[in-house]
């Protein structure tokens, strides 16, 4: 009970207050000469992703003990979690936020010595790194009862997944997605959809509670509605200049990842969409000089995004659209609240990364024509099997077909230490420099 | 290790007749006197008993080890499994051009990029097809999805071949696999009784990868006898756990520093030996022989109950250490490693974690690595 009161009023007092606390500093903070850069104004919506993002984390550090807590994959239909009071984490999101605060060495040095080699995924390391030190920059993550995996985006997941579950002794449900070569067979559709059933009878008995099928059905209606409205936010982007970079959309992804499926998401979504719709309507762009536009294939380089965004914005390159956010915004034309659990299975079989190369290439090819790049960088991600295999030719066809100047920029979603700056900045330079 | 008993002798002469034979003569040699066609079989699980019964030769292709057989090996970056890489270079180099298709089973991220890399943006053109086996314990929804693509794929090969799945050639091919692991399982069971070395048993349990199973049967029939009423083997017992036994050479230093292997857990040999009798009819035994099979992360298997049946085989084997010999960026594999040096760590048994290159030679470091842990063993020290 008391537990419960705790987690509460982290979420409605504490939350908030800490929110209140950093706008109150950033106040006070002394403020120097404007510096010169090259991106256009920041958004305003940041401020509040950061509130809501801050809130989660704050809030999850009181949760297990108070609701049951899954952590869950990012691919994971998380909506039928919802309506069962979970408190949802995702371990690639927190390992994402330690990438960005240039944590890992020292994170994935645990995981190396407890044995875990370095050739595996980072993000995996990093959250084992972070399990077995309890380092974090969230200041906790609370404990799961439950472990939610969805294989729709890589074998990894579950790897890691069952390393855990071996480790915490907790539960693991699976939802094992075959991949779609060609066309889903009838019979993938319903192993998929039996999953999810034997799913929810899992969830019941270690939530304690009974799913409500309108409170499914609600939840599944959020989750779409936040599909959707993520999509607006990237088309902005189809605009030119386009109102921000697709590095900003890295950010502004956390919430169709952690929080889909809520209210919370969906109103965020709201106010970045119209201050994105505000901004194109005004001509302002996420690059103060956008001359050529970029396309971004497989996950950030999440503690060299600014490095890189910088360097591209200076030259007057902007990336306007990315495979990855793209991929939130798709899920959400197959979801049906009339039929949540059916469209749900439907909908995270056919993600595009537990789809073939040929349906890559067309999502390549069309996200290049919509957002109207001359360009792309394919990163080729040590950490990242399913993105990175293939990428090669995709290169080869993206370049043959639609005259686009493709650059295959090699290094590691999270750790740093798979990544030279210079060269990169030496293979940047070179491939902006194709451009004259 | 010599030749101890005319039994064996007599097994050693005709097993080198038959392993005169290449790959390639093999599959020609199947075409020409029974009209069977050929299928290159990527790894590790997949119903070879369903193949057999369709009169189709399964040829697996792991790698091949060695250099990259062809520049398509470049279209894969070199972080990648190399048995991803040369089996794309060695597909697209028209190394496997006397098969007639490739099967692929769903086994890791990077077979499940190969399976629409080859044969969608180059590198393969016949025939290809997937084996999606579920991942995970054997939940309803598992076994059904099971028997679905196992009927999926069989409608697809009959299509392939030209030829009905007759049960009665189902039931038959059954009967014929089940054997075929009763003998392996015997075999890699016998450990110092087995009047063979490492390397003659492991090249001919690998021959099954690609001969037709009657064959391999007989060959595995006459090596029984060289299965000895006491131990004829010295040295020291070692389990092997890992994804294939290559480089081969790995066998030749371990009987060299004065080991061998007592136990085996290689995906490619061990793992895939299904031990326990399935009942029912035809369909329900080939998906009770695949939850039958010993756990494996490429099927991922609870990690628990992998330690379980390590701990297991150690003890039934008298091993008394754990070599873990993984492929570089084999995922599946290196995930488990953490949990297999704990789970001996706690039992005070000696672990060496080796990571190869798919070559055809072993490095001298890791020689030199091998042989001081054998020598460790001998000594009966702790690690």
């Amino acid at each position: 009970m008391l537990r419960r009161m705790q987690y509460e009023a982290a979420g409605r007092i504490g939350a908030p207050f800490l929110a209140a606390l950093e706008a109150w500093q950033r106040r006070l903070r002394p403020r120097g000469a404007p510096r010169e850069s090259p991106f256009g104004p920041p958004l305003e919506a940041t401020r509040k992703l950061k509130e809501l993002m801050t809130a989660h984390y704050f809030q999850g550090r009181y949760a297990d003990g108070a609701v049951p807590v899954a952590w869950v994959t990012s691919g994971f239909p998380v909506e039928v979690l919802r309506p069962l009071g979970f408190h949802a984490v995702y371990p690639e999101n927190h390992a994402a936020l330690c990438g960005v605060r240039r944590i890992v060495p020292e994170l994935s040095d645990a995981a190396e010595a407890e044995g875990y080699a370095r050739d595996l995924c980072s993000y995996a390391r990093t959250d084992v790194g972070s399990l077995l030190t309890g380092s974090t920059p969230v200041g906790r993550l609370p404990r799961p009862d439950l472990l939610a995996c969805c294989t729709n985006i890589c074998q990894t997941v579950l790897y890691w997944y069952r390393a855990l579950a071996a480790k915490l002794g907790v539960p693991l449900v699976l939802v094992d997605t075959p991949y779609v070569y060609g066309e889903a067979k009838p019979h993938h559709r319903a192993y998929v959809r039996a999953q999810l059933e034997e799913l929810v009878a899992v969830a019941e008995r270690v939530s304690g509670r009974k799913i409500d099928p309108e409170e499914l059905a609600e939840a599944t209606r959020k989750a779409k509605e936040g599909s959707e409205l993520w999509g607006e936010c990237l088309a902005a982007a189809t605009s030119k200049p386009a109102p921000w970079t697709g590095f900003d959309g890295f950010f502004h992804i956390a919430p169709i990842v952690t929080l889909r499926g809520t209210d919370a998401c969906n109103a965020y979504y709201r106010l970045l969409r119209d201050e994105l719709c505000d901004r194109v309507r005004r001509g302002v762009g996420g690059i103060r000089r956008e001359e050529h536009r970029l396309l971004w294939d497989n996950l950030p380089i999440w503690f060299a995004v600014r490095e890189i965004s910088t360097t591209l914005a200076e030259r007057g390159f902007n990336f306007v659209c990315t495979s990855y956010t793209n991929a939130w915004a798709e899920a959400g034309s197959r979801v049906d609240p009339a039929d949540p659990l059916g469209s749900a299975g439907v909908a995270y079989t056919h993600v595009i990364l537990n789809q073939d190369l040929r349906h890559r290439l067309d999502t390549l090819r069309r996200l290049a024509r919509e957002y109207q790049v001359d360009g792309a960088v394919l990163h080729s991600d040590r950490s990242c099997k399913p993105y990175s295999v293939g990428q090669v030719d995709l290169k080869e066809r993206l370049a043959a077909e639609l005259g686009l100047r493709v650059l295959l920029l090699e290094a590691d979603h999270n750790d740093p230490r798979a990544w030279a700056s210079e060269q990169a900045d030496n293979r940047l330079t070179a491939f902006m420099e194709s451009f004259a | 290790m010599g030749v101890t008993s005319w039994m064996y002798a007599v097994w050693w002469a005709r097993a080198a007749r038959g392993a005169t034979l290449t790959r390639i003569e093999h599959i020609q040699q199947q075409r020409d006197r029974h009209g069977r066609k050929a299928l290159a079989v990527l790894p590790v699980h997949h119903p070879k008993e369903l193949l057999t019964a369709l009169d189709l030769l399964a040829v697996e292709l792991w790698g091949p080890p060695g250099p990259p057989r062809g520049p398509d090996a470049g279209r894969i970056q070199a972080y990648v499994c190399p048995v991803v890489r040369n089996a794309l270079a060695f597909l697209a180099s028209g190394g496997a051009d006397a098969v007639d298709g490739v099967l692929f089973p769903h086994t890791c991220d990077s077979l499940q990029q190969l399976a629409t890399l080859a044969p969608d943006l180059g590198g393969w053109s016949k025939a290809s097809f997937t084996f999606q086996h579920p991942k995970g314990p054997p939940r309803p929804s598992a076994r059904a999805f099971l028997e679905a693509e196992l009927r999926s794929l069989a409608r697809e090969l009959e299509a392939f071949t030209g030829r009905r799945l007759e049960p009665a050639r189902l039931e038959a091919a059954l009967q014929l696999h089940e054997e075929i692991d009763r003998i392996r399982a015997a075999l890699l069971d016998a450990g110092p009784r087995l009047a063979m070395s490492d390397a003659e048993l492991y090249a001919l349990l690998r021959r099954g990868e690609w001969l037709w199973p009657a064959d391999h049967l007989d060959e595995l029939r006459a090596a029984r006898s060289a299965i000895q009423p006491g131990p004829v083997r010295e040295g020291v017992p070692v389990l092997v756990t890992g994804y294939v036994p290559e480089p081969a050479a790995l066998l030749d230093v371990l009987e060299r520093s004065g080991a061998y292997v007592a136990g085996d857990d290689y995906a490619a040999i061990g793992r895939r030996v299904v031990r326990a009798r399935c009942e029912g009819d035809a369909w329900k035994r080939l998906v009770e022989r695949y939850w039958s099979a010993p756990p494996c992360p490429t099927r991922s298997a609870d990690q628990d109950a992998r330690m379980s049946h390590l701990v297991e085989l150690l003890e039934r084997s008298g091993a008394r250490g754990v070599v873990v010999h993984g492929v570089k960026f084999c995922e599946p594999e290196l995930f488990d490693v953490p949990a297999i040096r704990a789970t001996f760590a706690a039992r005070g048994v000696p672990v060496l974690v080796l990571e190869t290159e798919l070559e055809r030679e072993l490095s001298g470091q890791t020689t030199t690595r091998l042989e001081a842990f054998v020598e460790m063993l001998s000594a009966g020290r702790a690690a």
